[in-house]
């Protein structure tokens, strides 16, 4: 507490108090897969526009969307990293974001319902997403990319802190 | 009139099964009717002339009068311990059970033909609903008072909570209600002549008579369809004007806020006060000479923003002087002073984002609510109970980042969240810790008032917290941050008095501590400014003593003299 810190980042409040957990780097694969996929198509359409119709914008528009996929990768790693939670006495914190930083602060006891989803992709790398939902709808407290243990070791949690509240308002 | 249903099929539950009124079918068909002629339209009177078109109405009405019928015969309604189950569809035959705990006001609604007819409509908001659940139409005035009364009751957290849950007579007996406040009639008349749609009318009318004078054809059909268009726009406020007449607000046995009001369609609203998510004061420009106001009351059953302009069965004052607006303010929010707010201004680099309407953003951590103000023509104030949030978000964008500045939101289970827009980003995660801090709190103390020390806190002075929290006024004198609140996780204590953000930041970054005792963010209203009633108004109503050298140096001055009591009575 004697030297003020230099930089505070936005990131990172209260930094002694706040023990912040990364969600699995697995979760970036998943992320790019879907990318790649999307890329794929949109790439291949662009070809098959190319054949029938041959225009020099139709490869200008190919790099383009290859030059937007590799940026979207990296800033796509750089989110996932970025992505955090943390579990305190009585509150979830979550944050991502990197061009707009969020920071959700989410009271147990405000929580109405935990929904862990998995979509296939997902599955096939034992990842799931947990997301709190409380009367709020811009509540925003989601965190992906956790495997399946800790997945239902935080639904079990929040749930069993939320439990003792019926009302929710 | 409600008929008990013989072949009851809640059969276990003791309570015979109720149908609505009999006239009901009849009304619903009724009110069809003006919907199939605004289906048809003018066109299609033009096309088919007169008579036609009565006939297909009818035939189309009868139908719909026959349709109804038939609902309503399979529509009925009974309360199984605490749930309100009702039972309707004809094809697709639903029963919903209304978990009462979860209700948050009921509204008593008569439109015009049921005003002729003696019934009423009784409408519940219930949580987690997008929209009005359950409307019962119709009932007797005398029933649906009465099941509404039940309603409430059967919700709980009356404060007195000794009502038997048995029906009562008459409980809609205005003799036992206090009342609050009422607007003049003629008040509510001015108010909405001074609103850009009034303003816009007579060009709107011109723009109309011009089109046809220039264009030679003055055919009735086209005059009364342009006349329909435009009157759904134009005439708005005369819409307005036949919704808040005769606004009358009370305060019923138990402590529930009774709002009546409507010409044509009269309603009659029951807020439990702890259910008010969020009050918001706007102050619009064309107002302002008069400094008349505006409040609007949000519940979380009440659907978002989205439909706005449909849904405003949520206000809380069409129109008011500043001292209906405190006097209602303190009634809904009990020991808040509107004019004496304690709001801190932005840094002066925010200026970046707000060339313009720096000066009128502001928020401030008051005794018991969240404040912010924005807006440059139209102010508005908004404030959050701090028992009613629901969680906190801090976001920054990339020219905040810049600018080290973020923006806290304060989210509430309906209406728009309080957002603290651009703060400093210190500040901003000062005032999350705040929020969380401080709703834990209440959220503790409202639900076991009287329990000493319920909460589990990670401080270590958690022992005789409630004593000290800044609840009580006075307590300590001047010390909203670093005095009421735990010294633990993250708080720093705040080293004795007026230390505004002391929270989790080291002394000496931004922030002065010292001998601020007006500090905007941190509710510290000096006891002797804030309680200040009515009488000599006093000039400065947020900071009278001189603002330390540091942060909060300039609070609420010059142009924000609007923020507080007009110097006249």
């Amino acid at each position: 507490m004697t030297e003020p810190p230099a930089i505070v980042d936005a990131l990172q409040p209260w930094p002694d108090a706040v023990e912040w957990r990364s969600v699995s780097p697995k979760l970036i694969t998943v992320e790019l897969i879907g990318r790649t996929a999307f890329t794929a198509v949109v790439l291949i359409g662009l070809l098959v526009g190319w054949v029938l119709a041959e225009h020099w914008l139709w490869p200008v528009a190919m790099a383009a969307v290859v030059l937007f996929g590799i940026w979207r990768t990296i800033v796509t790693i750089r989110a996932v990293k970025a992505w955090g939670y943390a579990e305190r006495d009585n509150d979830l914190l979550v944050r991502h974001g990197l061009l707009v930083r969020r920071l959700s602060i989410v009271p147990y006891a405000r929580m109405q319902y935990v929904d862990v989803t998995a979509g296939p992709l997902e599955r096939a790398f034992h990842l799931a997403t947990v997301q709190l939902h409380t009367a709020a709808a811009a509540s925003d407290a989601r965190v992906p990319g956790l495997p399946p243990a800790e997945a239902a070791r935080l639904r079990d949690r929040l749930t069993a802190l939320g439990e003792d509240r019926a009302e929710g308002l | 009139m409600t008929i008990p249903d013989t072949p009851s099929p809640a059969g276990d539950s003791g309570e015979p099964r109720r149908r609505l009124h009999p006239l009901s079918p009849l009304l619903h068909g009724a009110k069809s009717i003006a919907v199939i002629v605004a289906a048809l339209s003018w066109n299609t009177l033009g096309q088919v002339g007169f008579e036609k078109f009565a006939l297909g109405v009818f035939v189309l009405a009868a139908g719909v009068v026959v349709f109804a019928l038939v609902g309503w015969l399979n529509t009925g309604y009974y309360i199984v311990g605490k749930e309100l189950r009702i039972q309707d569809g004809l094809l697709w035959r639903r029963n919903r059970a209304i978990p009462l705990e979860r209700l948050q006001s009921v509204e008593l609604r008569r439109p015009l033909l049921a005003q002729l007819t003696g019934l009423a409509e009784l409408r519940l908001e219930v949580v987690g609903g997008g929209k009005t659940e359950a409307p019962l139409a119709y009932l007797t005035v005398r029933d649906a008072a009465a099941l509404r009364e039940r309603l409430l009751v059967l919700a709980g957290r009356t404060p007195n909570g000794s009502a038997p849950a048995t029906t009562q007579a008459a409980p809609a007996a205005p003799a036992l209600e206090r009342p609050l406040a009422r607007v003049r009639n003629g008040d509510l008349v001015i108010s909405q002549l001074l609103t850009p749609q009034a303003f816009f009318l007579p060009v709107g009318v011109a723009f109309v008579v011009m089109q046809f004078v220039l264009e030679g054809s003055w055919t009735f059909i086209g005059i009364a369809s342009t006349m329909t268009a435009m009157a759904g726009v134009l005439l708005q406020p005369l819409r307005r004007i036949l919704q808040d007449w005769d606004f009358r607000l009370a305060r019923d046995p138990d402590g529930r806020l009774a709002v009546r009001y409507g010409l044509l369609e009269t309603r009659s609203q029951i807020v439990p006060l702890h259910r008010v998510q969020s009050v918001t004061v706007t102050w619009p420009l064309l107002w302002r000479a008069k400094h008349w106001m505006h409040m609007r009351l949000d519940i979380a059953g009440f659907a978002g923003p989205q439909n706005n302009s449909d849904k405003r069965s949520d206000r809380l004052l069409p129109v008011g002087d500043p001292e209906t607006g405190r006097y209602l303010l303190a009634a809904v929010l009990p020991g808040v002073d509107l004019y004496a707010l304690p709001t801190a201004p932005l840094p002066a680099r925010a200026r970046w984002l707000h060339p313009i309407a720096l000066r009128t953003f502001g928020a401030g951590l008051a005794n018991d609510v969240f404040v912010t103000r924005w807006g440059l023509l139209t102010r508005e104030l908004q404030l959050v109970p701090y028992a009613r949030l629901q969680s906190v978000r801090v976001v920054q964008g990339p020219v905040q980042r810049l600018l080290r500045l973020a923006t806290v939101y304060a989210d509430t289970g309906g209406g728009r969240s309080a957002a603290a827009h651009d703060r400093d980003v210190d500040e901003a995660w000062a005032l999350a810790e705040q929020l969380t801090l401080r709703a834990r709190y209440a959220r503790v103390l409202g639900a076991a008032p009287s329990s000493a020390t319920p909460f589990a806190l990670d401080a270590p002075s958690g022992g005789d917290l409630p004593s000290d929290w800044p609840l009580q006024p006075g307590g300590r004198a001047g010390t909203p941050f670093g005095g009421g609140l735990p010294p633990g996780g993250a708080l720093q204590p705040g080293g004795g008095t007026g230390t505004p953000f002391s929270s989790g930041l080291p002394p000496g970054e931004t922030i002065q501590p010292g001998g601020s005792a007006g500090t905007p963010i941190g509710g510290g209203v000096p006891p002797g400014a804030a309680v200040q009633p009515g009488g000599g108004v006093p000039g400065p109503a947020a900071a009278p003593a001189p603002p330390a050298a540091g942060w909060p140096a300039q609070v609420d001055d010059a142009e924000d003299a609007f923020w507080r009591r007009p110097s006249e009575p």
